[in-house]
């Protein structure tokens, strides 16, 4: 690593030069999410020069075992959960089906491909519109769909759980081209050889899958899986466009920005409890922790064992 | 394996192999355009055919929605604020990342394995939502544009991958340029930039969409109307004429055709950007 730009003093300019962007990202960045823990055991509001007060495990214990409220928050953290496997199996599922069809260079396939795409660039406000719109139950397009079965739905206004199920439907709708872009990846990368072997070797479609491009395919498979797990489990913006705060259908990212923001639900407003939210970031953290190493762990034994 | 029926046999399975790919594809397609035709559709109405029948094709166009939206959302202020975020946060971002990404790839910096490893590790640590907060808030910056612009500066996505595309390019070109004196930031600025445009393009777009779309920081951060983003007018356009969804229509649609005509020239660079190193793991 021998530097050929000057010695001496000359030699501190890279330092020099990468102190800014360094700098803004330890204040910026890794600085807050450090002091994430810090706040969270302290009872920080909002307001500019309030005091804080160091407050220990007050939070976490309201958070977790206080009556009626922390209830709603294991519920909430529950969903988070459901919501996450959900989102995750089955964008993984559906990328995955979806990259091998259109990765068989059939004509017009990168016009589809780009087609499923467009959601990743519009953002989660005009996702949501969208969406929205198309689930409008006054004789909206899906509505109509429905009704040719029989079926009638409130979508976003209906139950809770119905609500919940659309912003799932609408998650994944969003951003299911990112999976199946890291699978068109990792499908480009295997040699065709491989399968013209297999295929002179007798083997049918589902074997040569199972056998040449579900084994090649597993960095691919990774990547996806740990982002899509992660990605979910801090999602919750698109709740925000499409239901807002409504009790039965929060979770965690979305408790932890209306706790430390203040958000109206109805008739009850919550007032900017940052130290209390700063718990509930830590919460999510840990189970984003939790999973996430234990998912890599077992992805990379996996990996070990089908790669070498 | 000589009989007419199995020598057809696989001809006609492809086939149907064939049909049915297509089959599926073009139900995700309509999965996909459906509500991008139903905001055309919605726009081009008035009110009242709206709510006689929300899907009937508009048999005239009424493109006074349009008008209306443009004049009472104020988006000419928001489309200007939102393109004055993106560009500035962008422009000091991607100068300070090539700064950090290159002695980082070189080497040139003592400890470079550990702070590439401070940027990788940024996907796994705890939101910074309060404490970020609390930062702004302290040093006087709530509901101030320079503030917000701050929030922007940091994109660790971005660093990995500028520092894996210059690690394809050859030391040589190190010593070669330093023989002839020249100095470092004249080589990083006229020498390395020019050949990582490729990964400058995907970052600059990868970072520049998520400003661009950003909805939390605007209603966290600004509380003035003449600061808002495109998102955040958006939302409260929304939350004024919720139900006038001809007109809400034509706004959310005034705001999706240029991005998507923009998808069209830099979808190449978004997808590397979001597919970089997945493959490799």
């Amino acid at each position: 690593m021998s530097y050929h730009f000057g010695r001496g003093w000359a030699k501190l300019i890279p330092y020099l030069l990468l102190l800014p962007g360094l700098f803004f990202y330890f204040l910026i960045s890794f600085g807050p999410s450090m002091a994430t823990a810090f706040y969270s055991f302290t009872d920080a509001t909002g307001i500019r020069g309030a005091p804080v007060r160091w407050i220990g495990f007050d939070n976490y214990r309201e958070f977790l075992f206080m009556g009626r409220a922390s209830l709603d928050n294991l519920d909430a953290l529950k969903r988070t959960l459901i919501f996450s496997f959900v989102v995750t199996t089955v964008q993984f599922t559906l990328g995955l089906i979806v990259a091998l069809i259109v990765n068989q260079k059939l004509r017009f396939s990168n016009i589809f491909r780009t087609i499923y795409f467009m959601p990743v660039i519009l953002g989660v406000v005009i996702q949501g519109l969208m969406w929205s719109l198309f689930l409008f139950p006054i004789g909206g397009p899906v509505a109509k769909l429905l009704a040719l079965f029989g079926l009638r739905s409130e979508f976003l206004g209906g139950q809770p759980a119905e609500a919940f199920a659309w912003v799932i439907f609408i998650q994944i709708w969003a951003n299911l081209g990112v999976t199946m872009m890291i699978f068109i990846a990792g499908l480009q990368t295997i040699p065709s050889e491989l399968y013209e072997a297999a295929r002179i070797d007798g083997a049918n479609t589902w074997q040569v899958f199972t056998n040449v491009t579900w084994p090649l395919l597993t960095p691919s498979v990774n990547t996806n899986l740990l982002l899509n797990t992660i990605g979910s489990l801090q999602a919750w913006q698109l709740f925000l466009v499409l239901l807002g705060y409504r009790n039965g259908t929060q979770v965690l990212g979305y408790l932890i920005y209306a706790t430390g923001f203040g958000q109206t639900s109805g008739s009850v407003t919550t007032s900017f409890r940052q130290g209390y939210a700063a718990a509930a970031s830590i919460v999510l953290f840990l189970l984003v922790l939790v999973i996430g190493m234990t998912l890599q762990q077992y992805l990379q034994r996996r990996e070990k064992r089908i790669l070498g | 394996m000589s009989t007419p029926s199995s020598d057809n046999f696989p001809v006609r399975r492809i086939r149907w192999g064939v049909i049915g790919s297509y089959a599926v594809m073009i139900f995700f397609a309509l999965l996909y355009l459906g509500p991008l035709l139903m905001l055309v559709n919605t726009s081009l109405k008035t009110m009242p055919s709206f709510m006689k029948d929300a899907t009937s094709l508009a048999t005239e166009l009424h493109f006074e929605n349009f008008r209306e939206a443009w004049t009472k959302a104020n988006f000419p202020r928001y489309l200007l604020n939102s393109v004055i975020y993106t560009f500035s946060a962008t422009t000091i971002y991607i100068l300070a990342a090539v700064f950090v990404a290159f002695p980082i790839a070189r080497g040139y910096v003592k400890y470079s394995g550990v702070i590439l490893t401070l940027f990788v590790i940024a996907l796994f640590l705890p939101p910074a939502l309060i404490p970020q907060f609390q930062l702004i808030l302290n040093l006087g910056l709530y509901n101030n544009p320079i503030g917000y612009v701050m929030l922007f500066l940091v994109n660790p996505i971005g660093i990995v991958i500028l520092v894996n595309y210059i690690k394809t390019i050859p030391r040589e070109l190190d010593e070669a340029a330093a023989l002839d004196g020249c100095g470092y930031a004249r080589f990083v600025w006229t020498i390395v930039m020019p050949l990582i445009r490729p990964a400058i393009a995907t970052v600059i777009v990868l970072h520049a969409i998520g400003i661009w779309n950003e909805l939390i920081a605007p209603t966290i951060y600004l509380t003035s109307k003449e600061y808002y983003p495109i998102t955040r007018g958006l939302i409260v356009f929304q939350g004024v004429y919720g139900s006038n969804w001809p007109t809400l229509a034509a706004a959310v649609l005034m705001l999706t055709l240029p991005m998507l005509i923009l998808f069209l020239f830099l979808q190449r660079y978004i997808v590397s950007g979001l597919t970089a190193g997945s493959v490799k793991g």
